[in-house]
């Protein structure tokens, strides 16, 4: 009754603006009570009167072992958060197998775009499951047939309709009968789950259908204790708590955006105070925060989650108000910045207007303003942007930087329901034709090319530390091997001991992409004025960079001081070495005389050396 | 004191059964209020009780019926409306 007043008092005010108040009441404060209130009186509305494109529609159902129906009001607001206009159905409290087994059922007639069926553990296991746990033996079977329950349902419903399955993976519980023994137990209580799960993500790992939504994930990001509130779950039969739902239903949404196109592509930057902490233009280079000591290891910290997004495919750019020669030579020159020029698809330094920057920016990119997310420190820039550019997903950043990461982190704005290779290589592709257009003249040689990747090259002694890479290294690499002679690591350490007869090498690379660790390995076989390479490799990722070079220089320099008169190299061809086949040639050694497959190489070091290629770095340690 | 303590019961009322703030009336019962259904009375009950930090006994969480109802409960774990 009260409604239909509501609405006679204002007669004249359209749908829209009546959905947006409510909405209004959410976004200023999102408690449980006002998505509730929000979506009961949303359902009041005469929502068909709305005009919707089909594309923004988007009809959710809701099968379940326990009551969801809370999650269905969180989705529907969230979605229409999203700009969408959801229908959500939810099915019968526990009928979701007479639901999905009944070809004539609601569900079906519903004609869903996405399924989220969420079933308990619990409902799938005998009653004596957890009181007899301790008793059972061979629970693989019970993972198996809860996984063919799974299967059995899940399969009607991908036969039966063409929507996307969302279903859950299983909380572990942090209680186990076994105590602190869990681990030891021949089948451990959480270890089981931690299977099942495990299990169930590699059944779908290949459909293009049906996605494993991770639950014990966000329910361990949430905290397990407060994801179930007792109350409601033993009165109520409801399984998520009030603080827990809004985190669940965001992780849903995730997928939901990413069904619909809402996907973000592209992450727009400002510069002081959100890359590093203090203003560049006053502060200068070395007065802007960013480095290893607070605040400046927040905002190095942010930098790394947005260069793992930027390694997915995420692009980055910048709009920031700044003189562009003072901003541009910290982003080159600053020893902790993570991001570099090439990481950025586009940049606009300068002291116009950021609406308009922002314009230009999705022009030169070539990407919508929906697909732009913005973040800024500064509130009312955030505001501007959000009243002109309403497309553009503007980031309520938090006041101080040490949230910023965890800010960053919670968007589930940038997912794809499929990653391909080049979405991974986006972010590089974008910079490669940047950097042609830009460069096109100026490069012309290897060597300058080798150069402007700003390689920096560690080469020491094997260290307990690096041994297990370095024993990988000897036991896997095949390409870049001189000898592929394999080692265990029984006996690299004893090498690594008999100091007097070996030294083992270990060569770590790093450059402006970040540090590749552990690439090559040497071992110099030590005798009274001749040294022999027993063994020299390189990982593939770094070949035709002549780091093979530096590595090789490095030896020939410690042999020399040593006074050492000879360094043998050997050389053993197999199938797969070929690409060092010329490798001793070319670095002036003469050839031996040949045993068997064995080639020996011999550099003689009173008469020659091998330089250190001059646009490394080498650093002694 | 009193008066914050209504203001809260009547904001989570309005907002669980979408009611005119200004009509609530202790009369009112689940029988007059259509959206006063199984899931808005859990609703409304784990509203209250974390609103008011108490916990009502199951057998009451029944037995009401009414606005007046709630109050009265309330006031049995020692809150005065």
């Amino acid at each position: 009754m009260d409604s239909k007043e509501e609405s006679k008092k204002r007669p004249s005010e359209p749908i829209s603006l009546q959905l947006e108040k409510l909405l209004d009441q959410v976004r200023k404060e999102p408690t449980h009570l006002n998505y509730w209130n929000a979506h009961k009186r949303i359902q009041k509305l005469d929502l068909e009167s709305l005009k919707v494109p089909d594309e923004k529609k988007i009809k959710v159902a809701l099968l379940s072992s326990f009551t969801i129906d809370p999650l269905g009001i969180y989705i529907d607001i969230k979605s229409r958060l999203a700009q969408l206009h959801p229908e959500i159905y939810v099915a019968p409290f526990n009928q979701y197998q007479q639901e999905i087994l009944d070809e004539n059922s609601r569900l079906y007639a519903f004609k869903p775009d996405v399924i989220i069926l969420a079933v308990q553990a619990d409902v799938l296991l005998n009653e004596k499951f957890y009181s007899e746990f301790v008793k059972l033996s061979e629970v693989e079977k019970y993972q198996t047939e809860i996984l063919d329950q799974f299967q059995t349902i899940v399969s009607m419903l991908t036969a039966r309709t063409d929507a996307l399955v969302l279903v859950n993976n299983f909380i572990v519980p942090s209680f186990t009968p076994f105590g602190i023994l869990d681990n030891k137990a021949d089948s451990g209580f959480r270890s089981f789950f931690y299977e099942l799960n495990q299990r169930l993500a590699e059944l779908y790992k290949k459909s293009h259908q049906v996605y494993v939504v991770d639950l014990e994930g966000a329910a361990s990001k949430h905290g397990k204790s407060r994801c179930l509130d007792p109350k409601l779950y033993y009165r109520g039969s409801l399984l998520f708590s009030e603080s827990f739902l809004p985190v669940i239903a965001d992780e849903y949404m995730g997928y939901i955006k990413a069904l619909k196109n809402l996907t973000r592509k592209c992450i727009v930057l400002d510069l002081d105070n959100v890359m590093w902490g203090g203003i560049i233009g006053e502060d200068g280079i070395e007065g802007i925060e960013l480095g290893n000591d607070s605040p400046g290891n927040a905002y190095k910290d942010f930098q790394r989650v947005l260069l793992s997004y930027y390694n997915r495919g995420i692009l980055l750019a910048i709009n920031s108000k700044n003189n562009p020669e003072d901003a541009i030579k910290a982003i080159k020159e600053h020893p902790h910045m993570l991001l570099r020029e090439k990481h950025f698809a586009a940049i606009m330094i300068n002291w116009q207007n950021k609406v308009q920057n922002m314009i230009e920016l999705s022009k030169k990119i070539n990407i919508g303003l929906d697909s732009m997310a913005f973040m800024d420190d500064n509130p009312r820039e955030r505001e501007q942007m959000k009243q002109s550019l309403p497309q553009v997903l503007v980031v309520d950043m938090p006041s101080s930087p040490f949230l910023y990461r965890q800010t960053l982190e919670n968007l589930n704005d940038f997912n794809l329901l499929a990653l391909t290779e080049e979405d991974k290589k986006r972010g590089e592709m974008y910079h490669a034709r940047k950097m042609r257009e830009e460069l096109r003249e100026s490069i012309s040689s290897l060597e300058d090319f080798l150069k402007s990747l700003e390689m920096k090259i560690v080469i020491k002694y094997a260290d307990d530390l690096g041994l297990p890479r370095i024993v990988r290294m000897i036991n896997k690499t095949n390409q870049f091997n001189l000898t592929t002679r394999r080692y265990t690591d029984a006996e690299i350490r004893k090498m690594k001991e008999a100091r007097d007869k070996f030294d083992i090498y270990s060569l770590q690379v790093s450059d402006r992409l970040g540090d590749e660790g552990i690439v090559g390995v040497a071992i110099v076989h030590k005798e009274p004025n001749i040294w022999t390479l027993d063994s020299f490799l390189l990982s593939c990722r770094v070949i035709g960079r002549k780091v093979e070079t530096a590595f090789l220089a490095k030896i020939v320099a410690d042999a020399r001081e040593q006074g050492v008169s000879t360094l043998v190299g050997e050389y053993i061809p197999t199938q797969k070495n070929a690409p060092v086949k010329n490798f001793y040639s070319s670095h002036g050694f003469e050839k031996l005389l040949q045993k068997g497959n064995l080639y020996r190489w011999r550099l003689d070091l009173t008469k020659s050396t091998v330089k250190m290629p001059e646009w490394l770095m080498a650093k002694n340690e | 004191m009193s008066s914050s303590i209504d203001e809260k019961l009547k904001d989570i009322l309005t907002k669980v059964l979408l009611l005119d703030e200004s009509k609530i009336s202790d009369g009112m019962s689940r029988k007059n209020v259509e959206e006063w259904d199984s899931m808005a009375h859990l609703m409304l009950v784990s509203e209250i009780e974390s609103a008011f930090e108490v916990t009502m006994d199951d057998d009451d969480i029944m037995e009401i019926q009414t606005v007046g109802d709630i109050k009265k409960t309330l006031k049995k774990l020692g809150i005065t409306i």
